[in-house]
């Protein structure tokens, strides 16, 4: 379609025919000293001859042509703050005697039109489209919110000292993906629709076509930006540089400058990380969750149950950043997460500038190792929402219980839901409860009628849980993350595992192997344990201790004078193993230190890397990859894992602070 | 395999937390104002005042106790000989002592006073300093008895009472973030005072749970939260020189001065305003 004319002054017809498609309309205006995006009135509410003057660490409104609305710049907070609002609220729980009401919120998202959109931003909008569009369920709230947005994007005039669009092929020219495309040139605007519905706005407007002059103007002003910007950040192999600098000295240089404030994340266009907060009644009877904007610098973001941190260090949450960013982004979702706004530069307190970081870390011509993991897909890993059966969330009734140690016990849980039932060994549920987090716990016995989950006291919402009486009613959310790839075991030697607790997500696994028995090779189980009472499911163990078809070896790390057995770590066990490694698939769980001790012995017996398979524990909160605490560089451990083989993680399983 | 044996269990109450849990609240050096802020929780007072025994809370009640106390609220510093005698009393009657405020869990204004001759500061405000018996430092509770959990701010904040109290009601743990003011003045979409002003703030060393409110009224953080985890002090103390080194030490002297990051920030700038230069004071406990 041709580009059409709307003359400046008759600027609030556009305004006018947004707000009879029933919109609010969000757009540029001037709060406490800068630019933000906020609910216009009118065109007279658009920043007329105010520009963001940004340095790294410094912003300042400058004064430019009065005359023209859109030469501002960038707002300080992206179009996520509507897209994917900083709290949105979650479910509301209810406990009534033994049972619980469980209420997902719902509302329709109000309609919006995005005013002054930049190219930058149309294309950071995409890019968490795709995050949260991500399978398998994706992010209901901000598919709903997106659907229900309008974008009319104004192309930039002018850049800002900050700006790197050039570099992440992210602007400055406005292509597609605005309903409404603008240009400001001197006495209005170019006016282009791209949508059916920006185009049925346009035509409301009755412009006249514009002049050849008038495109040529609008073709000349954005050139200039774009040689303004230049391409300040060598983006040629940037992910497989950052993949292979992540021992860079450069990390602990910048933590000691960065103050692990969060404030490069939250102005973020496509960052995308929340935290669930829970509030409840004082007597924890009812209780609500709330979703809000959290950032991989914040401490409690990488925190697992007793109170262990993935990355306790600035610089391993920086490296976090940067490599997410612009490297395991495109791992996960076949794009860039960066789209070079240079929000990050201008908001960050003390002025650390990432396209100076970057060339630090990753310079051109550093000497590349191989990659720390295989590569992902084109596309990325993430599917696309809807490609995989959805969890969903059920009640389930408490009744059995059966303590196992001093802080662990298992529960059996009746559940009635064919969707959660048809869950596979080493999948995981969430479990929720009003007035309590909800922590994800492996499945340790799939029963035709419901689950048995073996859960340790590591905190106080699983503290909760085996403390519950029988009869009582929570919510489990599920099934969810990739279980044990069992069948490949098939006609070969079997090894299990274990480490602790760790037995409870491979006791399916020996179910399931129980089952099918000459299917299977010769199944041997090498447990250990803290001391003796620390060993699961003893009873069930010594009863198949009988088994000729079974070998069951134990250790434990210390135990007293009425222990018999085996004193040591697990891979002792393996001193003795006359078996063939190569005819072996392994099955892993326990600690990660653990667990890589084993990894590293199995590897030394023969057992190839693909087939030996861990489960990892890491901060699993959404259960579904879209709320980003599990990330582990390309992986999100809910999604993709948790179990994983050698071969897949590579370096990722040995790299401290990932 | 066979099953695991199935114990039918009866409901019983959490040890932890007993059903009407006997609460006191107390001060030690302080101006009472973080005591206050229960008071102010008036929407749920009479409901909280249903679900726990107050049976210490000199500003509320004629009603006293020297316990035992389910958990226990201190207000204040320790500033005086007969606070410590009285805390490491109050400690053996407590199952959880919390620290409330600025005074207690970081020392509070008044140990500005940490850096300077302890006679000269008792001279100054006293006209008989003889009869006046304190410490040569106001400290904070932890450094004389273990402390279960605390509340920072001055005064504390009554979301983060709230809080406080459900969780020990419900047996969760309290939702205390220790990140930075930083992550609330984003989601509250406060535009940044330090880039967008120049005005100095200490957000991003500092412990959210204020709401952001000074940045979001245009001035800076003043730290009343003290510091966060991983609290970069020393960086931000850099970034803020380009003003001049007296300004950077005034910056982070104020209600959690004597908090170890500050404290260092403060160290390295030349001490808070007024303070005599290293070496003259007498600064060791």
């Amino acid at each position: 379609m041709t580009d059409r004319f709307l003359p400046v002054a008759e600027l609030d017809t556009l305004f006018d025919a947004l707000a009879a498609d029933g919109r609010r309309i969000i757009g540029p205006t001037v709060g406490d000293g800068a630019i933000v995006y906020e609910e216009l009135d009118g065109a007279a509410d658009l920043p007329w001859g105010r520009v963001v003057e940004s340095a790294p660490g410094r912003v300042r409104l400058g004064d430019g042509d009065p005359a023209r609305a859109f030469d501002y710049g960038l707002g300080v907070t992206a179009w996520k703050r509507f897209t994917h609002p900083p709290a949105v609220p979650g479910a509301r729980f209810r406990r009534e005697d033994d049972s619980l009401r469980v209420e997902a919120a719902a509302g329709s998202p109000p309609r919006l039109a995005f005013v002054g959109v930049r190219a930058c931003e149309i294309a950071a909008l995409r890019i968490q489209e795709r995050v949260m569009r991500a399978g398998p369920l994706g992010d209901a709230d901000h598919v709903a919110r997106r659907a229900a947005s309008l974008i009319v994007a104004v192309e930039c005039a002018r850049a800002t000292d900050t700006c790197f669009c050039t570099s992440m092929e992210a602007g400055p020219e406005v292509s597609d993906g605005a309903d409404i495309a603008m240009a400001e040139i001197a006495g209005g605007f170019l006016v282009r629709s791209g949508s059916a519905a920006g185009a049925s706005i346009v035509e409301a407007l009755d412009l006249r076509p514009a002049t050849e002059a008038e495109t040529a103007a609008a073709a000349a002003q954005v050139r200039a930006v774009r040689e303004a910007i230049g391409d300040p950040v060598a983006a040629e192999g940037l992910p497989d540089r950052l993949r292979n600098a992540l021992d860079s000295p450069r990390w602990a240089a910048i933590a000691d400058r960065c103050l692990a404030c969060a404030n490069c994340t939250l102005v973020c266009p496509t960052c995308f990380c929340t935290s669930v907060a829970v509030a409840s009644d004082l007597d924890g009877i009812e209780g609500t969750t709330e979703r809000r904007w959290d950032s991989c610098f914040s401490s409690g973001f990488a925190r697992v149950a007793g109170d262990a941190s993935f990355r306790p260090a600035v610089a391993d949450r920086y490296r976090q950043w940067m490599t997410h960013k612009f490297a395991t982004w495109w791992d996960q979702f076949g794009m860039s997460g960066c789209v070079g706004c240079g929000r990050c530069i201008a908001w960050c307190p003390v002025a650390i500038d990432v396209r100076e970081e970057l060339a630090a870390v990753a310079p051109i011509g550093l000497p590349s190792g191989p990659p720390p993991w295989p590569a992902s897909p084109g596309s990325g890993r993430a599917p696309e929402i809807g490609t995989t059966p959805p969890p969903v969330r059920a009640i389930a009734r408490i009744r059995s219980f059966a303590r196992e140690t001093a802080d662990t016990a298992t529960i059996g849980l009746a559940i009635t839901d064919p969707a959660i039932l048809a869950a596979a060994p080493g999948q995981f549920v969430l479990v929720e409860q009003p007035a309590f987090a909800a922590p994800p716990i492996s499945i340790s016995r799939i029963r035709p009628d419901g689950l048995e989950l073996t859960i340790r006291a590591a905190g106080p919402a699983t503290a909760r849980l085996i403390d519950l009486p029988l009869g009582t009613e929570v919510a489990v959310r599920g099934p969810l993350g990739r279980g044990w790839p069992i069948s490949t075991a098939r006609g070969r030697d079997v090894v299990i595992v274990a480490g602790g607790i760790g037995l409870a997500p491979l006791r399916p696994v020996l179910d399931s192997i129980l089952a099918e028995r000459p299917r299977f090779g010769a199944v041997r189980l090498y447990l250990g344990a803290r001391s003796p009472a620390d060993r699961l499911f003893v009873d069930e163990l010594s009863a198949l201790g009988g088994r000729a078809d079974l070998e069951i070896a134990e250790i434990v790390d210390r135990a007293g004078g009425d222990w018999l057995g085996r004193i040591g770590v697990v891979t002792q066990l393996f001193d003795q193993a006359a078996w063939d490694g190569s005819r072996v698939t392994a099955f892993v769980c326990g600690p990660e230190r653990m667990m890589r001790a084993t990894a590293a012995a199995l590897e030394r017996l023969g057992v190839a890397r693909d087939r030996t398979w861990v489960t990892l524990e890491r901060n699993m909160a959404c259960g579904v990859g879209t709320c980003g605490h599990c990330q582990l560089g390309p992986f999100f451990v809910c999604r993709d894992g948790p179990v994983f083989s050698l071969a897949e993680l590579g370096d990722a399983f040995m790299v401290e602070g990932l | 395999m066979t099953a695991s044996a199935t114990v039918v269990r009866t409901p019983r109450p959490r040890s932890a937390v007993p059903t009407r849990p006997r609460i006191g609240v107390v001060k030690l050096a302080s101006c009472d104002g973080c005591q206050l802020t229960l008071l102010d929780l008036e929407d749920e007072l009479l409901a909280i005042a249903d679900r726990v025994d107050i049976v210490e809370f000199a500003e509320a009640t004629s009603r006293r106790s020297a316990g035992p106390f389910d958990v226990l609220l201190v207000e204040g510093s320790v500033s005086t000989p007969d606070q410590v005698e009285e805390l490491l009393r109050l400690r053996a009657v407590s199952h959880r002592l919390i620290t409330i405020g600025a005074c207690a869990t970081a020392g509070g204004i008044q140990a500005l006073r940490n850096w300077r001759d302890h006679d000269e500061i008792r001279a100054a405000v006293y006209p008989r300093p003889a009869f006046i018996e304190s410490l040569a430092q106001a400290r904070p509770v932890s450094d004389f008895v273990a402390v279960d959990g605390e509340l920072r701010g001055c005064p504390i904040a009554p979301d983060q009472l709230r809080e406080l109290l459900t969780a020990l009601l419900t047996g969760r743990r309290p939702q205390l973030p220790d990140e930075a003011v930083c992550l609330e003045c984003k989601r509250r979409g406060v535009v940044c005072v330090t880039v967008a002003g120049s005005i100095p703030c200490l957000g991003p060393v500092t412990r959210t749970g204020c709401g952001a409110i000074c940045p979001a009224y245009g001035r800076g953080c003043y730290g009343c939260f003290g510091p966060r985890e991983s609290a970069n002090a020393a960086s931000l103390a850099a970034w803020f020189e380009r003003g001049s080194p007296a300004d950077v030490a005034r910056l982070f002297a104020g209600f959690t001065a004597w908090s170890a990051p500050f404290r260092a920030a403060i160290d390295t700038y030349g001490g808070p305003p007024g303070a005599p230069v290293a070496g003259e004071g007498s600064t060791d406990a």
